[in-house]
């Protein structure tokens, strides 16, 4: 169990609010849509902050015109990893940019583990320090 | 020459004193060149004087010009070297039958061989160099500057830039949340660290040293360094987020700023803080360090206020901004419209487009005189710090947007229910107020309303609200437009 | 973001509706002319999609009054032969039921069994989604949709995609709608073959082939839009044509009158240069000769060429 005030994983643009609401999560996607940004969903089972590479729910998805289809995606994904974290992503090709521009959690287990902070003692009074997952105790797949 | 004014051959190099304007100074026909620098002062000449005169003086002293005709001119290619002032005007709003004395803008052109590529030393050596205390105007300001690609180029830019320090800290989308450590001095090392913690935990993305937290009696920086590490990386593990903190490696000198910034390193830290005192080269050095070895460099603009603030004479911020991207550096504190520090919306805002475009058009409604293509330069991320509260956040993300460091020092630390629920009600209050406007709802007169309903299910915003709903700094402020927008028909 | 739709909020009893200004508020009619003035004839058709215009109007009305609640089924089925419009009418579909706030968007996605199927095992699903995903808040139009169905083959992937867009066309009747299109006899086996197909879709509209005065009139505008003419001996030489062509086999309605056309384009150039000398006027740039009509193979030998063309090599000699 997590200690932060909300007792979750805080990554993403709305982790602090209620967990968005399918109309809620339509009109962030609608917004990113405006934009002409692409949108992708990934899933991972170790929320490590420099995990950077959650797996794809398939390509980051262009071209679509209407919000329904990124959100049938999404329910596809939390019906196939219910117990895993998926957020959303959208992507910006403009110059000048041509990176993440939004990002927010929309799935959770049920148990966050959270994470070990190890520190390594070493010359004088330096210290290493390591965040350590405590899902990756256990194999991949088997963790939440 | 086809200008009239200037003299030629033998009269022009007779010993003695020539106006600056025959000496080819004053050059109304000029075309600016793509590779001109060009600066725009404003002028307030001495009674009766000539203001092309004095415009022509500034380009002179600024450039190649002494105060009296030199033969040694001859053996260059001087008509090259001078600078060309090209144009003078009236100051809209100043002059016989306002309140205000007459004031000039000037527009002077510079070659692009007065200048060593990649030095702002040696720029603001000849552009802001002798020109200020000349006799000739009363008071003189350096309003905006146009860098020529082909000069910018020669420039690093900013170590990290916007794009990659979201992509290294893993948050898009909205502005990032900091806050200042207070009381800025006299904390220990460990006591110190405790607000880090409380505030990262709490939900902040970072903290910041102040600009006078250097190696005190009370807290050696080493102290510092450490304390505040365990805290960001604890806070880090609490919350499954990068944190950090803004270590101010400031010090007397380059060696021992170095040995500052590789402690930091050496500690995982993602940032680290410079003050604008340091100097254009130090900054400049610190940005180098700061490219080759990972990190995101933060400045703060201590002093600036000692030029920048009055109308009449100094250099407008937008200035330094310019000069701060080429130097390099990652965050700049630009400015929060609604805070403690001088402010005015339409002219920060042209502050945060000087730092953040790719392409800056002319503006003249934001203070920005010239079009300024940035060169494929990294983006420079302004900070709003200074006298901001969570009930003002609707305001913030109106006029700052989302690419912007909001830092609520006081508004965190000094909330009724600790520190950690200071940093709640901040990230609450950015969420719901991101979530809203992507909704599309309007802000600008729903943001209150907004805050409310979030603070019916968050008790630390509630709290936070109730405590400071009254506070605001409304007064008038010293640095504003000179051209109003008129409102035309197609908006 | 309000959560309910305005339209949900229920009228009293006897509250008064008009009809007629919500027809206007809607801006349908604008469509309905659209379409009236860009296609000849097909009455029967442009009465059909007036009635369903009129259906979904007054079911908006039964819903302010709570009468109805579900989103109705709107996937519709064109038929009839190449060339007589199903696309261009889906287009305006697309529009109306956007006016009338069934699709949100309005736009059309025009695919075939290509673009739904794939060659390898796993390919398929992927591929009908992605068109699906893009076809969501508009109109998915499947142009001869019964070859998604080879009954001779065991293991066609077709029958996969098939059973998707069934889903879809049932769990997400608020965010798609589909039109079917295909010639009418293989359409009618497909539905005999795929009940569940036929269950789900709700209009049927059938397009007549053009008669020959239909097509002339066609040809007329297609010509007044570049900027040509028939001369008076060309237009019936072009009536001919046309009664003869629509005996052959390939017959494509306004399509093939389109081709047609061009070919005539291309032999008046032809017959231009040949007479290269003289001084041309305007009228002469514009104007279709009979000659240019009459040299066509369907003339001379009362037959198309193996490309189902009407001979393009006869325009060199």
């Amino acid at each position: 169990m997590m200690t932060n005030p909300n007792g979750i994983v805080t990554q993403g643009q709305f982790s602090f609010l209620p967990a968005l609401t399918d109309v809620q999560i339509t009109a962030q996607i609608k917004y990113a849509l405006k934009h002409g940004w692409a949108i992708g969903v990934e899933y991972t089972d170790d929320a490590h902050p420099r995990n950077t590479y959650w797996e794809m729910f398939g390509n980051p998805m262009f071209d679509l015109k209407d919000a329904a289809g990124i959100l049938l995606e999404i329910n596809n994904c939390r019906k196939t990893f219910p117990n895993h974290y998926i957020r959303v992503t959208a992507f910006s090709s403009l110059r000048g940019v041509e990176s993440p521009t939004m990002s927010y959690i929309v799935n959770r287990p049920k148990k966050e583990p959270g994470f070990g902070l190890v520190r390594q003692e070493s010359d004088g009074r330096n210290i290493r320090y390591t965040i350590h997952s405590y899902a990756t105790d256990k194999p991949e797949g088997e963790r939440y | 020459m086809s200008n009239e004014t200037m003299k030629e051959g033998k009269e022009r190099y007779k010993a003695g004193v020539l106006p600056y304007k025959k000496m080819g100074y004053w050059q109304p026909d000029y075309v600016p060149k793509d590779t001109d620098i060009l600066s725009m002062f404003r002028i307030t000449p001495q009674a009766g004087m000539d203001p092309e005169e004095v415009a022509a003086a500034v380009a002179g002293e600024s450039s190649t010009a002494t105060w009296t005709v030199v033969w040694t001119d001859r053996l260059t290619a001087c008509e090259l070297y001078r600078a060309k002032a090209y144009r003078c005007e009236l100051v809209p709003n100043t002059g016989p039958g306002t309140k205000t004395e007459a004031q000039y803008f000037a527009y002077i052109a510079y070659d692009l061989d007065l200048f060593e590529g990649g030095s702002i030393a040696n720029l603001t050596a000849s552009i802001i160099g002798n020109v200020f205390g000349m006799k000739a105007v009363k008071a003189l300001r350096l309003e905006d500057m146009r860098i020529p690609v082909a000069y910018l180029k020669t420039f690093q830019g900013p170590a990290t830039g916007v794009i990659v320090e979201r992509e290294r800290l893993d948050k898009f989308g909205r502005p990032l949340l900091g806050a200042t450590t207070k009381p800025k001095l006299g904390l220990s090392g460990r006591n110190y660290g405790r607000v880090v913690y409380e505030a990262l935990k709490g939900g902040l993305d970072f903290v910041k040293d102040d600009e006078n937290i250097n190696s005190q009696p009370f807290m050696h920086w080493r102290d510092r360094f450490l304390y505040c590490m365990e805290a960001v990386n604890k806070a880090s593990a609490a919350t499954g987020e990068v944190k950090g903190h803004y270590l101010n490696v400031t010090a007397g000198t380059m060696e021992e700023m170095y040995k500052r910034a590789e402690f930091a390193k050496s500690l995982g830290s993602v940032i680290i803080m410079i003050d604008l005192v340091i100097g254009y080269t130090a900054i400049q050095s610190m940005a180098l360090w700061a490219r080759q070895n990972d990190m995101i460099l933060h400045l703060h603009r201590a002093g600036n206020s000692t030029y920048s603030r009055q109308k009449n004479h100094g250099m407008n911020f937008r200035v330094i901004c310019k000069w701060m991207r080429m130097a390099g550096v990652d965050h700049i504190h630009a400015g929060t419209v609604v805070g403690k520090l001088e402010g005015d919306p339409m002219m920060i805002r042209g502050f945060y487009d000087t730092l953040l475009d790719t392409h800056t058009p002319q503006q003249l409604e934001k203070g920005l005189f010239f079009e300024q293509d940035w060169a494929s330069l990294n983006k420079c991320l302004p900070v709003a710090s200074g006298g901001i509260h969570a009930g003002q956040m609707h305001q913030l993300l109106t006029y700052l947007g989302d690419d912007v460091v909001l830092q609520f020092g006081g508004g965190t630390i000094g909330h009724p229910q600790g520190i950690q629920a200071g940093a709640v009600a901040n990230r609450v209050a950015l969420e719901a107020m991101v979530l809203a406007r992507n909704e599309g709802r309007d802000i600008w007169n729903e943001g209150p309303q907004i805050l409310l309903d979030a603070a019916k299910w968050c008790g630390p915003l509630r709290a936070a609200i109730d405590t400071w709903k009254d506070i605001s700094f409304n007064y008038e402020s010293t640095d504003t437009a000179d051209f109003v927008p008129v409102a035309t028909g197609s908006r | 973001m309000s959560e309910t739709d305005p339209l949900l909020a229920i009228l009293a009893d006897d509250a008064p509706v008009n009809l007629e200004a919500e027809f206007e508020s809607s801006n349908v009619k604008d469509v309905l002319d659209k379409l009236d003035r860009e296609l000849i004839g097909l009455k029967p058709v442009k009465t059909r999609i007036r009635e369903i215009a009129a259906l979904l109007l007054v079911d908006r009305l039964r819903k302010q009054f709570a009468l109805t609640s579900a989103t109705p089924t709107l996937h519709m089925n064109f038929t009839g032969n190449p060339g007589t419009g199903k696309t261009t009418v889906a287009m305006r579909m697309a529009e109306i039921l956007h006016r009338l706030g069934y699709v949100r968007e309005g736009h059309l996605v025009s695919v075939t069994r290509d673009d739904l199927v794939g060659q390898y095992i796993g390919h398929t699903a992927p591929k009908t989604k992605e068109v699906i995903k893009k076809a969501m808040g508009g109109v998915l139009f499947i142009d001869e949709a019964y070859y998604l169905y080879k009954p001779e083959n065991e293991r066609d992937y077709g029958a996969e995609s098939i059973e998707i867009l069934l889903q879809v066309m049932e769990n997400n009747r608020d965010d798609l709608v589909v039109i079917l299109a295909g010639y009418k006899d293989r359409m009618d086996k497909f539905f005999h073959s795929n009940p569940g197909m036929r269950s789900r879709v709700a209009h049927h509209i059938d397009f007549p082939d053009y008669s020959a005065d239909e097509l002339l009139h066609i040809a007329k505008l297609m010509l007044a839009q570049q900027n040509y003419r028939f001369s008076p001996d060309a237009e019936k030489a072009f009536f001919n044509y046309i009664s003869i062509r629509m005996t052959l086999e390939h017959f494509a309605n306004a399509r093939s009158v389109r081709n047609a056309l061009d070919r005539a384009r291309l032999r008046q150039a032809n017959r231009l240069f040949a007479n290269a000398s003289k001084s041309l006027s305007k009228t002469d740039l514009m104007t279709l000769e009979a000659e240019d009509i009459l040299a066509s193979r369907v003339f001379v030998e009362g037959k198309l060429d193996m490309y189902g063309d009407e001979g393009s090599d006869i325009i060199a000699d």
